[in-house]
């Protein structure tokens, strides 16, 4: 009894991990061999694509076999961690806008798209997006899926009480610079004494960063960050706040402001739409959008890579060119606001017609024309780690009323710290 | 042990006594050195009495039962900690070549006013945490242990909000504490006594993330005091009671004293625990994804050391620098403990 207990419990263990070491084998075998596999995983995340889109692909593609996967969570860590072997590595993925840059010196993980027909395709999409997935010898390594280029979102009932502007291109003409919307926002707050002009001063110096064309580090790998371009746009944001039209959110009451008019305007990217009307559904035809004032900017929009270790590379850039082609991303703009990256997705009816949250307005006539001259620029690996020093110190103003110049100093000096730290010159 | 077969006849030994005994113990003796006598005996001996090693044999029934656990946290724990010992002394951005730069990351670390800040940040918080945290445990558990009725349902109550999502919590908080329009913000208002701008303000940050904390493992800890109270023995009191001895005395004489050792472990347990406070603050404050993410909020009052140790590593792909700071915090939390332990020891020895 106890010798035949011990022989099947042996039995048991020996199975088992000749189970999985077979497992492990055959999963090696499975997917890093030759590369025309049919079998293609497919990593992104909720909202990243039109899910109709991706499941129109499965079909289109009869022959191939998509295994999607909507990754929840930090989907940059969970990438860095497939992509550590063949096995757990999906055959394309997403790279969030956000996350692009710092994967650029890891080129040689990706395939480079412009061998495998992105040459061709190029000119049909926005090149300033493309820039930011090109490595400085000349590598493309993502298929942009989005842009989001910036405006102005303003409250239409408001600005009428305030006795501004409330036709769109007026707003555009009038509060053209940072200076005359500033100005405009101090005659609303005086006005209507609940608004304000911005939800918080990091916004805005978001966006005035992204109109320019150089960033905190140089092409050269220097660190830019304390020269006249960031101090510029550190002013224009510290404004508001020395104004008194800065409503100083940095927590989680954003959806309670955006609803009940405590925020008259609201600086983002095309995509924020969204953000407002889900926050706000009761101000539906309030809103409107004008043009970003000192010209266009963009903030965030992803893209399509395929790891080195893709199965079948002809096969998974044949599926990612046709879910970005500029009818599919006319769907995407339709079913999940991703602004198309291909100027030829502008002029489709998803596009051109009137949205209703906006009170008709056709937005593209904003977004279009923004999405075409927003400034190339280059963002180095580093660059989003280095500009939190300066969000930090901008809601240390905001927060704790810190002297803005206090904090423009430790902002440079942190973000010295940081660049260091990153390997920056 | 000795219940067991087994072991019971090699601890009485055979039949044939102290003869077969002695041989046994030559038998070990010389079976390290070279030899054939030994090998002559040794199968006499070792039916009768196994050695230690083939005792410890006996058993690896019980250690593959067991081991299921240590194999996975080997895996999943043991091993990633002794990495970041190594990965604290590279540069490296998580996919790419890592760089060997020696003692470079400590010495950013020194230089660097934000890991300060979190280690202030960290501490103020933990200590706005525990200490009302044990106190009330101790408090409730007295109550707790003096009522008759609604026994278990003044258990279970007290540990629900052990085992609440954390993140729930958070989410529940910061919209009570919402600064313009938070629950505890309207009634101050209704009251006329002002709003209070609790998730901007430096140190209010603290106090809401504090706040959380205590509420989430007050009862927790009052359930493990409520445990020891249990185990003081009943004549104890009634002799108290007989001499003379009133609630208050009773309690500081009698009740403190033997709780001594419960005190210690959870003094150990919340400083440890209360020290790692993450989740609290992140989900407070993370809001800002993709220009900011995970910064601890307005001036970063939030931002707690593990929280840096993240948003360094994962924002920003610094791994090798977010490894150097996990372990200066392991150096830290070893220094707290320490003296803590010792502070609690020594009011031992004092009466």
């Amino acid at each position: 009894m106890d010798l035949s207990r011990r022989r099947f419990l042996q039995t048991a263990v020996l199975t088992a991990a000749g189970a999985g070491l077979t497992a492990a084998c055959g999963g090696g075998s499975g997917s890093s061999g030759s590369k025309d596999s049919k079998n293609l995983k497919f990593w992104y995340w909720a909202g990243g694509l039109s899910d109709k889109v991706v499941a129109d692909a499965k079909t289109h593609f009869s022959d191939a076999t998509l295994k999607t996967s909507v990754i929840g969570g930090d989907f940059k860590t969970k990438l860095l961690t497939g992509l550590k072997t063949a096995q757990t590595s999906p055959d394309i993925t997403g790279v969030k806008g956000e996350d692009i840059a710092s994967l650029l010196p890891n080129a040689n993980r990706f395939l480079d798209l412009k061998t495998l027909g992105m040459d061709k395709l190029a000119p049909d999409y926005l090149s300033w997006k493309l820039k930011q997935a090109t490595t400085q010898d000349g590598k493309l390594i993502g298929f942009p899926i989005d842009i989001g280029p910036c405006a102005l979102f303003y409250r239409e009932d408001i600005f009428a009480q305030a006795g501004l502007p409330t036709d769109p291109a007026k707003v555009s003409a009038q509060l053209s610079t940072w200076e005359a919307y500033f100005d405009a926002g101090v005659e609303l707050h005086k006005k209507v004494p609940k608004s304000f002009l911005v939800n918080n001063i990091g916004s805005v110096f978001s966006m005035a960063i992204g109109q320019g064309t150089t960033r905190f580090i140089d092409e050269n790998n220097k660190f830019i960050g304390d020269q006249d371009h960031i101090r510029t746009a550190w002013d224009t944001a510290v404004k508001p706040y020395t104004l008194g039209i800065d409503a100083k959110i940095n927590d989680n009451t954003w959806n309670a402001a955006i609803g009940n008019g405590t925020l008259a305007t609201e600086l983002g990217a095309a995509w924020h739409a969204l953000d407002i009307s889900n926050a706000t559904p009761g101000t539906k035809g309030k809103w409107r959008v004008a043009s970003l004032p000192s010209g266009p900017s963009n903030l965030g929009g992803s893209f399509l890579a395929l790891p080195a270790t893709c199965a079948n590379p002809d096969l998974a850039f044949k599926v990612v060119s046709w879910i970005l082609n500029p009818e599919n991303q006319a769907r995407g703009f339709t079913d999940a606001a991703l602004f198309p990256t291909t100027p030829a997705a502008y002029k489709l009816p998803a596009l051109t017609g009137g949205d209703a949250f906006f009170g008709g307005q056709k937005t593209i006539e904003i977004f279009g024309p923004a999405a075409e001259k927003i400034p190339a620029a280059y963002e180095a690996p580093a660059d989003a780690a280095v500009s939190v020093a300066y969000f930090n110190e901008l809601t240390s103003i905001e927060a704790k009323g810190k002297d803005p110049e206090d904090a423009w100093k430790d902002a440079v000096s942190q973000a010295k710290q940081i660049a260091q730290r990153q390997g920056v010159k | 042990m000795s219940s067991s077969p087994v072991a019971g006849s090699a601890a009485t030994g055979p039949p044939s006594g102290p003869a077969t005994g002695s041989g046994g113990r030559h038998a070990t003796d010389r079976r390290r050195g070279p030899g054939r006598p030994a090998r002559r005996i040794r199968p006499v001996s070792s039916g009768a009495r196994p050695g230690p090693r083939r005792r410890r044999a006996r058993y690896w029934p019980q250690y593959l039962a067991i081991s299921p656990y240590y194999l996975i946290f080997s895996v999943f724990m043991f091993f990633p900690v002794i990495y970041t010992i190594y990965l604290a002394f590279q540069k490296w951005d998580g996919i790419g070549e890592m760089h060997y730069v020696g003692f470079q990351q400590f010495r950013f670390l020194w230089d660097d006013p934000v890991f300060w800040l979190s280690i202030r940040n960290t501490l103020v918080i933990w200590v706005l945490a525990t200490a009302p945290m044990l106190f009330m445990a101790l408090i409730l558990a007295v109550l707790v242990n003096s009522t008759k009725r609604f026994t278990s349902f003044y258990r279970v109550a007290l540990f629900i909000p052990s085992i609440t999502s954390l993140v729930a919590i958070a989410i529940f908080f910061g919209a009570i504490f919402s600064n313009n329009f938070g629950l505890i913000n309207a009634v101050l208002t209704g009251l006329h006594l002002g709003a209070v701008p609790w998730l901007s303000n430096e140190w209010t940050i603290k106090l809401v993330i504090a706040a959380l904390m205590t509420w989430q493992w007050t009862g927790y800890n009052a359930i493990i005091y409520l445990a020891g109270l249990q185990a003081i023995p009943s004549e104890l009191y009634e002799a108290a009671r007989m001499d003379g001895a009133g609630p208050m005395r009773i309690f500081f004489s009698i009740t403190i004293p033997l709780l001594r050792p419960i005190i210690l472990f959870t003094v150990v347990v919340s400083t440890v625990t209360g020290l790692q406070s993450f989740t609290e603050p992140q989900v407070l404050f993370g809001s800002d994804a993709s220009t900011n993410p995970n910064s601890g909020g307005p001036g970063q009052a939030g931002l707690t050391t593990l929280l840096y140790f993240y948003h360094t590593a994962f924002d920003t792909n610094d791994f090798g620098y977010g490894a150097a700071i996990v372990w200066a915090f392991f150096l830290v939390i070893l220094l707290i403990v320490l003296i803590n332990w010792g502070l609690v020891q020594r009011k031992e020895r004092r009466p």
